[in-house]
């Protein structure tokens, strides 16, 4: 198990990555950001999966999920500041992108999962600008987090 | 976790569960829950000792008890 020092660097120099560019670093990347040697960043990056909660795509070693980022394209697509490239994890962490970013407008635009009609949601830090349409709802068929095995695939 | 266009159409979705009908709540109660510190402090540079420290564990406690 990696030092809480180590587990702080690691998890701000991959979110960091995430926010500034939509993408994860590889764990031989990681390394080199946080000068650690490349099985101790593979062994970090596995155990920040479990605890954020995101995911590695299964059966590997990539970051596929770092909410309230998605690496993977979803259908929940994020504008930040008119500037698009990134992927909320899912409808809830799309809510939450804002504050990784203050001071920035930040936009979701998913399709209804029902009937593929366009979802948007507007916010700036506090501030909940739009909501389109005003009805919009959030649910869950599953507990918020899920269990580890299940969240790549909820 | 997804977003509907309104409840009829969360109700309508194939994957609709009706023992999980508490979660269906407007968009702005779900941002509003996605504002506990849990999620507004990720951009610390010691987020991961933030969640283990006295204020992170409450953080924690409330997010907990404000989910549906």
């Amino acid at each position: 198990m990696a030092e809480l020092a180590e587990l702080d660097r690691a998890y701000a120099a991959i979110m960091g990555q995430v926010v500034e560019t939509g993408t994860a670093p590889h764990f031989t990347a990681l390394a080199k950001m946080i000068d650690v040697d490349i099985a101790a960043a593979k062994d970090i990056t596995h155990e920040l999966v479990g605890m954020t909660p995101g995911w590695v795509h299964p059966g590997t070693d990539y970051l596929a999920s770092f909410p309230p980022f998605n690496m993977q394209p979803t259908h929940y697509d994020v504008t930040i500041d008119g500037q698009g490239g990134w992927y909320a994890q899912c409808g809830f962490e799309a809510l939450a992108i804002r504050w990784l970013v203050p001071g920035k407008q930040v936009r979701i635009d998913a399709p209804c999962l029902c009937c593929g009609e366009p979802i948007s949601v507007e916010m700036l830090d506090d501030d909940i600008d739009s909501i389109s349409p005003e009805e919009a709802v959030g649910y869950t068929a599953q507990a918020v987090g899920g269990a580890a095995e299940d969240r790549p695939f909820r | 976790m997804n977003l509907f266009r309104s409840e009829e159409h969360a109700r309508n979705w194939d994957g609709f569960e009706a023992a999980m009908e508490r979660t269906l709540l407007p968009v702005s109660r779900w941002a509003e829950i996605f504002s506990n510190p849990f999620f507004r402090e990720r951009g610390r540079s010691d987020y991961i000792s933030f969640t283990r420290s006295e204020a992170g564990q409450a953080a924690f406690v409330a997010l907990r008890s404000s989910m549906p």
